[in-house]
């Protein structure tokens, strides 16, 4: 493995970028443009919603409530210490943990203490309240939470003939994306998404063309191997990936004002990774395909599975049970998840290093396999 | 005895059960101009990317300077032109030449040397900053042709060099040829001009995938009793049919 040849291929690559001005404006626009076009669109409606519920309640209210609310959108688990249950939202296994106080029961019966206030002074009655710790840095999830729990209490009421209904003390398992919109949640998928689909056709693009040609059996009767021109495209598009996702969190910053808690350094290693993994998966395609005519139609399969599965518009997590294992084989699954952790989260290396191993090892998978069959050609 | 630079011995390539070379054996002698001649499709181009490692032979031996073709020491040593242009059309003459120039690891001071010397030879150096995309079609051959002699390879393989070439420029061609194999390369080509195939030293008629005859021009005009080397083809491809069935 020689460095300068490896640097070789990479500096030939930006080289033909120059001079081929409809890939650069391609390069350049469609980031931009995808922000654009998809920053509007929206998702669907969540389902299995986890939450835990921690009853303290003497009485039996707290029961009635829990049973009001909507099983079907709320996955409910139960446990009996608040702190625990707070540290798996904070952790971000569970969007809430749902609190009823021991005196839940008490506080909503209006003759609670037996002694009826008299003359002006009227202290009114505290009423029946609920502590909800809420991880909003999901808006599309939270918001369903939110109204699941205050759907419940309302329900409650009227079949209580109650016109009061609960009130509800919400408090944020992630203090500064407590007024995260439904963009800031969105902008960290479409950046990965954008990555994805343009490194992996412009990958595919290139290597198909390199094959059509012909200037790739010329590279392999050089010295340089199949590793190193792989490792010089790697370097090629990963340098690209930066610009590009650069671009788009300029967009995402001076059009959306996106919020960004955690470093965006941080982030921006992400969107490198991903742009890895789809270089080496676009390597991989053209091996398929013998034109470029051909290589275009392949981006269907690439677009729609990262679309519908990697967690987008649909939160991973609210997919059908069978769906869920092909979205953690997809490596912008892991971008996504691993970029809102970064903007919304603030989320450091300290809880991410798993996300970057595991999308470090999906580039060395695809990188080895994308090279073995290069290599493997030769043997035909 | 003349030292070989290339050694075919019995060499088979199937394609899917499709023989593209059929036993096929053949050898090249230090500083020799060899012409694998044949029509399309007689597994001339399969030949050429056994010889340079791009795929291998599914029965029999091949040596390329001592080495096995997809020994990667041996590459250096040889140079190739593909039947395609196979140059990077979005980047210059010199930047083409650059790129694979380092892919060789030539040091900067030689490689600026050697493109120099290679613009030179093949009369492109005032077109060094154009890209590919806009070369004509003798200047793009002529480029990868260049390209071809980076490495200052001892063997040249030239895959149907002189297709879609003017008769001044292929004239022209021929004369390197002859310039580089003085200066000790010893070239191997491809071509389905037979009238051409007269320029080379020795001659492989290849049909099928099998080498129907060898030998000097004159002694292939000789052993057919024809004037040219067309006839000469056919009357051998004909001979070999009539003694299969
Ligand atoms: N990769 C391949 N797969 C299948 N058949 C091939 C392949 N390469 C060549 N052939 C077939 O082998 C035969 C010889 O091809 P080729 O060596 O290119 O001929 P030539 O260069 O003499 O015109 C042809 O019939 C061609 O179709
Ligand atoms: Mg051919």
């Amino acid at each position: 493995m020689k460095l300068s040849r490896a640097l070789a291929v990479t500096k030939k690559q930006f080289l033909t970028i120059r001079h081929d001005k409809r890939t650069l404006a391609m390069m350049l626009l469609s980031p931009v443009m995808a922000m654009l076009i998809f920053g509007f669109a929206f998702g669907t409606s969540p389902k299995h919603l986890q939450v835990i519920v921690v009853n303290n309640d003497k009485g039996g209210l707290a029961s009635e409530y829990i049973n009001k609310m909507d099983h079907d959108v709320l996955s409910i688990s139960t446990s009996s210490d608040v702190s625990v249950s707070k540290d798996k939202v904070s952790s971000g296994d569970k969007i809430a943990t749902i609190i009823f106080g021991s005196s839940f029961t008490a506080d909503a019966s209006p003759t609670k203490s037996g002694i009826t206030p008299r003359g002006p002074i009227i202290t009114p009655a505290k009423g029946a309240h609920i502590n909800v710790y809420l991880d909003t840095t999901n808006q599309q999830l939270s918001s369903v939470v939110s109204q699941s729990i205050a759907k419940g209490g309302q329900d409650l009421a009227k079949s209580k003939g109650s016109k009061s209904g609960v009130s509800v003390d919400v408090s944020y398992a992630f203090e500064k994306a407590k007024d995260a919109r439904y963009i800031d949640f969105f902008v960290p998928g479409i950046m990965a998404f954008a990555i994805t689909l343009f490194t992996t056709l412009l990958t595919l693009l290139a290597f198909v063309g390199e094959r059509v040609t012909g200037t790739f059996d010329r590279l392999r009767v050089t010295p340089a191997t199949e590793t190193e021109i792989v490792i010089g495209y790697e370097i090629a598009f990963g340098i690209i990936a930066a610009i590009q996702g650069a671009l788009i969190l300029t967009v995402a910053l001076l059009v959306y004002n996106i919020m960004v808690v955690g470093s965006i350094a941080l982030a921006m290693l992400f969107v490198i990774l991903v742009a890895i993994d789809a270089q080496a998966i676009g390597i991989l395609i053209s091996a398929a395909a013998q034109r470029e005519s051909q290589a275009v139609q392949f981006l269907p399969f690439i677009i729609f599975p990262i679309f519908l599965l990697s967690g987008i518009f649909v939160a991973v997590k609210s997919l059908p049970l069978w769906l869920q294992p092909f979205s953690y084989l997809l490596p912008p699954t892991w971008g996504i998840d691993a970029l809102r952790d970064v903007m919304l989260r603030g989320w450091g290396l300290e809880h991410l290093w798993p996300h970057i191993l595991i999308l470090a090892g999906f580039a060395v998978v695809f990188t080895i396999l994308a090279i073995f069959g290069l290599k493997r050609s030769r043997n035909q | 005895m003349d030292k070989k630079v290339v050694t075919f011995s019995g060499v088979v390539k199937e394609f899917d059960g499709f023989k593209a070379l059929n036993d096929l054996s053949f050898s090249i002698n230090e500083g020799g101009l060899y012409g694998l001649i044949g029509p399309n499709g007689a597994g001339k181009s399969t030949a050429i990317r056994i010889m340079t490692g791009l795929i291998k032979a599914t029965e029999g031996e091949v040596d390329i300077l001592g080495y096995k073709p997809q020994d990667a020491d041996v590459r250096p040593l040889v140079g190739y032109m593909p039947q395609e242009m196979a140059l990077y059309q979005d980047l210059t003459v010199r930047e083409n030449l650059e790129f694979f120039g380092k892919l060789y690891s030539i040091s900067k001071k030689d490689l600026k040397k050697r493109i120099a010397d290679l613009l030179d030879f093949v009369e492109l150096s005032k077109w060094d900053k154009t890209i590919i995309a806009n070369l004509s079609g003798g200047m793009k051959h002529r480029t990868s042709l260049a390209v071809a002699l980076l490495s200052k390879p001892r063997l040249l393989i030239l895959d149907e060099p002189t297709v879609g070439v003017d008769p001044e420029l292929r004239a022209s061609f021929w004369q390197r040829f002859e310039d580089m194999r003085a200066d000790g390369t010893t070239i191997l080509l491809t071509t389905h001009y037979m009238d051409e195939a007269r320029r080379c030293e020795k001659i492989g008629l290849i049909n099928h995938g099998r080498l129907i005859a060898e030998g000097t021009p004159k002694e292939l005009l000789i052993l057919t009793g024809t004037h040219n080397l067309e006839d000469a083809f056919l009357s051998l491809a004909r001979r070999k049919k009539e003694a299969k069935s």
